[in-house]
């Protein structure tokens, strides 16, 4: 009973959140900030534990996943502009991806994040199941690094639109490479917000960094032996 | 009316499929988890034409459409970490913002340069 309305609530702050981010479309009225933070202060203050909360929103959670199946799709109907790009999307993401792990790694040690900290921010940018993975594989903690793949994707669709602005990077598939390299499946849906190929490019750019961050594991572990 | 009924029906179909293959990738002890086997195994059934686009082309936009929703139970989470986060929050958030904007300087400007000449080249 109390997972419906849970599932409720979240479903009518969500959509709350989205008419207001369409009247007013400023970056800190995003959705993904909005909603979680009235959901998250409406918990505390009625004492409502997360796992509580979670019976009823893991539903939505569970949805995640024919979502990211459904990116076929758009890579279907898109394949021709991915063929033709190819060899920037991988060279560009490639390097975003070492960029990303190896500047999570310098960061973290030169802060003087303790080791299992350090751990769970290197894959930080990736697709939450494989970050999970990769951080268990190289002594983080799983679940430490599911929130830190959250608020990068939260950073990153707020910074996002302005490094855009600001570099003046005006291709779809620069902007795609951009978002899904550095913000995951987030960063992804703001992409779609641009446009479809944006998002296209942003899900292929997701797929292929979680792929190279994978990949790399073994390194990582050598990185994170002290 | 219909096309709700088919919507519905569309997600469900992908969403079995999702939970086989996760199914799948556990009992073989895959490090990929099963939704990334599975774009992959719908690219491919797609593109041989074993599965036509139609069939479920609607909840896989609806899908696409709402994709935010689904992030916020797990960003709701964040509430069970607020000890840390007062501990280390100012940290973690720097470390973050920094290495996301190199990230994005790099494989955005990488990627700008490399369709700029490409352009060129073409013309």
């Amino acid at each position: 009973m109390n997972s419906i309305l849970f599932l409720l609530a979240t479903l009518i702050v969500y959509m709350g959140a989205k008419k207001l981010y369409r009247r007013f479309p400023r970056v800190y009225l995003s959705p993904l900030l909005t909603t979680p933070l009235v959901l998250v202060i409406v918990l505390l203050s009625m004492h409502v534990p997360y796992t509580h909360y979670n019976e009823g929103g893991q539903w939505l959670s569970r949805l995640l996943q024919p979502a990211t199946i459904a990116f076929a799709v758009p890579l279907y109907k898109n394949l021709k502009t991915l063929r033709k790009h190819a060899v920037e999307i991988v060279a560009s993401v490639l390097f975003g991806s070492i960029v990303a792990v190896s500047s999570s790694a310098l960061l973290a040690h030169l802060m003087h994040l303790n080791h299992d900290l350090m751990g769970s921010i290197i894959p930080r940018s990736i697709t939450t199941p494989i970050a999970m993975n990769v951080s268990q594989a190289i002594g983080g903690v799983p679940t430490i690094t599911a929130i830190f793949v959250i608020i990068t994707g939260l950073i990153g669709s707020i910074i996002g639109p302005y490094i855009v602005k600001w570099l003046r990077i005006d291709g779809e598939i620069a902007r795609g490479i951009l978002f899904g390299t550095a913000a995951h499946g987030t960063g992804t849906s703001k992409a779609f917000e641009l446009s479809s190929l944006t998002g296209t490019i942003s899900s292929i750019s997701m797929i292929l960094s979680a792929l190279f961050t994978l990949a790399a594991t073994p390194i990582l572990a050598l990185i994170m032996l002290p | 009316m219909k096309n709700i009924g088919k919507g519905i029906l569309q997600v469900a179909v992908l969403m079995a499929f999702s939970e086989l293959l996760n199914w799948f990738a556990d009992w073989l002890h895959l490090p990929v988890p099963g939704s990334i086997i599975g774009i992959a195994l719908l690219f491919i059934l797609l593109q041989s034409g074993v599965i036509k686009v139609e069939w479920i082309d609607l909840g896989a936009s609806w899908l696409l459409a709402e994709l935010l929703l689904f992030f916020i139970p797990s960003a709701v989470g964040v509430m069970n970490y607020i000890p840390m986060l007062e501990q280390d929050g100012v940290r973690i958030i720097a470390i973050v913002i920094c290495s996301t904007i190199l990230v994005m300087v790099s494989s955005g400007l990488l990627a700008a340069i490399m369709s700029r000449r490409k352009e060129r080249h073409a013309k």
